[in-house]
Order: structure tokens, then sequence, then C-alpha cells
């Protein structure tokens, strides 16, 4: 027969056989109904003071949250801005950077030439003209009369110069006239510019052969231009018999109002053959 | 104080209308932000430095442009003489008188610069010319004459405040 030291010890002991007994009585599940009798009221009880308590920390806390939700969102949309004009900025170098690798690449192809590097930072206000403001002038070398191309083709030349900026006068201005060759038949004419921004060509003689596509490349005749200067391609000729010199269109190559950064031909000196005409 | 301050703004104006209205032009005409600065100032009644804005206007065009200095210089003494004339007759429009001397303005300018064209290099088709660019150079003035108007009407009653009669 067991004996216990003290009372205590035997409630100590019942205390752990009922423990025991309860844990393996909800193992097997016994006490589930039991349990959700319970559970029910208690979860009650607990939704609603949870809920209350949610509601009165939200009316505590709500309007400091507007006001960091707020500040919160003007950083951010500073930030955007920021990050917005940095990527107009970067888009603005890969764009610089493209046209400026392909003159790059026209200058190396066209060693024979010394260049000077412009951007077009104006144009002539008057609509009649066809003129560009460049951001070099004398200072840089740039002298009157200079030819100015892009990687595509021809663009004009220096009119007027100034320490730090020139005016150039673009092929497509009424007053530009220059002498030209026809790469194709090898006809010579002259690539005159209209008032509203486009040039034909003028005096191709009657029995040259001209087709459309034909490429059109300066003669270097008058000494105005270097010879072989890519300026455009044929778009439509006219013929008639009774007139003493064929006409055509010309599509130049280069866009002229897309027209950003040039490059104006340092050594090549324009003659002046004025004294030499009758 | 409206001499001085011609220099700058006008010089402003000819950055604004090189950089930027130059470029952005309706078929083959654009903009002339210079007459029409030079019209919104003269058309104002109390305005008296008129000349001396047009004769800043005209060197300062004369230095960015290939335009011969007569036809700047014819183009925007008429519209500053158009703008003093029809100031006296049409004292209770004045936003009338403005479109009045923007469109005539435009129009005379235009006929200069052709004139021009035909005593340097050949008559250019008139027809063309009208189409192509008068009329849209015209259009873009008149759509610009409305917000000039008022920024240098604002202007020119800072500078000329109304005098009061007690």
């Amino acid at each position: 027969m067991l004996k216990f030291s003290s009372p205590r010890s035997a409630q100590t002991l019942v205390l752990i056989l009922v423990a025991i007994g309860l844990v393996l009585l909800a193992l097997g599940g016994y006490l589930t109904p039991a349990t959700r009798l319970l559970l029910i009221p208690f979860v009650s009880v607990q939704t609603w003071v949870s809920t209350r308590y949610q509601a009165i920390q939200d009316f505590i806390t709500t309007p400091n949250d507007v006001a960091t939700l707020r500040q919160r969102n003007a950083e951010l949309e500073s930030e955007v801005g920021r990050l917005r004009t940095q990527v107009i900025a970067l888009q603005q170098q890969v764009a610089d950077n493209q046209v400026l690798t392909t003159l790059l690449r026209f200058v190396q192809d066209n060693p024979e030439n010394q260049y000077v590097t412009a951007a077009v930072i104006g144009r002539d206000p008057s609509p009649f003209l066809h003129y560009v403001i460049i951001n070099r002038g004398s200072d840089q070398g740039l002298r009157r009369g200079m030819p100015v191309v892009t990687q595509d083709g021809l663009v004009g030349r220096i009119a007027a110069v100034d320490s730090a900026a020139a005016r150039v006068q673009l092929i497509t201005d009424a007053a530009s006239s220059i002498n030209i060759r026809l790469q194709k038949s090898g006809a010579e004419a002259m690539l005159v510019g209209q008032v509203a921004g486009t040039v034909a060509l003028q005096m191709i003689p009657q029995e040259a052969k001209i087709e459309v596509g034909d490429v059109v490349v300066t003669s270097g005749l008058g000494g105005d231009y270097p010879p072989n200067l890519l300026i455009g391609q044929v778009t439509g000729v006219r013929k008639r018999d009774y007139d003493i010199f064929q006409t055509a269109s010309v599509q130049p190559l280069v866009d002229f109002r897309q027209l950003n950064i040039i490059l104006v031909i340092t050594n090549f000196q324009p003659v002046d053959i004025e004294a030499l005409r009758p | 104080m409206p001499f001085l301050l011609s220099i700058p703004i006008l010089a402003f104006v000819v950055i604004l209308q090189t950089a930027i209205l130059s470029q952005m032009p309706l078929l083959y005409g654009a903009s002339d932000l210079l007459l029409i600065v030079l019209a919104a100032w003269s058309v104002r009644p109390r305005v008296q430095a008129y000349w001396f804005w047009g004769i800043v206007a005209v060197g300062l065009m004369t230095f960015v442009s290939s335009q011969p200095l007569w036809v700047t210089a014819g183009s925007y003494g008429a519209v500053i003489l158009l703008a003093l004339y029809l100031r006296r007759r049409i004292w209770k429009v004045p936003l009338l008188v403005m479109f009045a001397v923007v469109f005539a303005g435009t129009l005379f300018s235009h006929l200069l610069s052709v004139i021009n064209l035909w005593l340097t290099v050949s008559l250019p088709p008139v027809f063309d010319v009208f189409n192509q660019i008068t009329l849209p150079s015209l259009l873009l003035n008149l759509v610009l004459a409305l917000p000039v108007y008022v920024l240098f009407g604002d202007l020119a009653d800072w500078l000329y405040p109304e005098e009061l009669t007690v």
C-alpha cells in the first residue's frame, strides 16, 4: 500500500493525473464539443473588444497617419519629378551621343577635311529666310564661306561670323545657288533654294539623261564648295522640248527641321571670283 | 525706366523667338513675337517710349537675322505708326486695335519680305507664299496676340500708372 508523506503530495498527484487525463481526452477529440462551447462566447467577446480598441486607436492615430502619408506622398512625387527630369536628360544625352557617334564616323570616313563641331542654337526669325545660328564663331576658327555638313550631306555655308556664334545659310534658302553634278550621268547643273524651304535643279542641259533617284553632289565649280559633297536625290524631272534647259526637283538628304549638331569644314577656303565676273 | 527695361525685355523676346518660336513653324510660316510685343506695347494709351522700343527691336533683329535693315525697320515702324494712329481713333477697344495692328503689321511685313526677295533673288510665287507662309504666320501671330497683349498691358500699367484727379 502506497503511503504519502503528506496530504499535499496526494493532491498534487491527483491534479497531475487529472491533467494528463484531460490532455489525453483532448488528443482523442473527446473534449471538442466542450471546448467549442467555451470558445464561442470567448471569441465573440474578444472580437468585440478588439474591434472597439481598433476603432479607438484609428480615431486617435489616423490624423497623424494622413499627415505622414501626405508628406510621404509629396516626397515621392518630388522624387518622381526629379527622376523624370533625369530620364529626359539621359534620353537627350543618348540622342546627342548617337548623333555625335554618327558624326565621328563621318569624320573618320572623310579624313581629308578638318571639322569643327557646332550646335544649332537658333533659327532666323523671318519665315522667308532659311538660316540657322550656331554656337561657334571666329574664336573657334570659323570664317565666312566655310561649308557646313552633317553625316547625311551638305547643309549650307557660313554667311556671317561673330566671335562666339555664326549664321549659316542653308541650301534651302532662296538666295542659295550651288553648282552640282549628277553622279550617274555626270551632267552639271545649278541647285537653287526655294522660298518654301525646298530645293530644285535648274540649268540642266537638254541632252543630259536624268532619272528619278539620281544622286546629286557638289561639283566644286565656282569655288564656293568642295567637290563631291552629297546633297540629295532627284525626285522629279521636267523636260519640255521648247525649253533651253531641263529642271528637276531634289529631296535633300539632310532633314533641315531636325538640325541639331553640324560640322563646319575649316580647311576649305572658298575662292572669291567676283573680280573675274564681267 | 521704360527705356532701360526695353533692352533686357526685347533681348529675351528675341532669344525666345530664335530659339523656340522659329523652330515651331506652321506649314512654312512662323510667328513674329517681336512684332506682336511692339504692337502690344504701342497700343496702350499711356505708353510713351514706343519709338525707343522700336529702335531697340530693329537693332536686335538686325543683329540676329539676315533680313535687311530696311525690311525690319519698315515693318516695325509701320506697326508702331499704325498702333499710334488706331489707339487715338478706337481708344475704347484697345484689344481690337491690337488685333488690327498685328493683322495689318504681319501682312505689311511679309509684303516687304517678298519685295526684298524680288529685288535680291527673284519674285517668289506669290500665291504659294500667301498660302504656305503668310496665312499660317498670320494665324500664329493672332493666337499669340492675346496673351502678349495681357502681359505687356500689365507691364505698361505698372510703368505708366493712371493719374487720379481729385
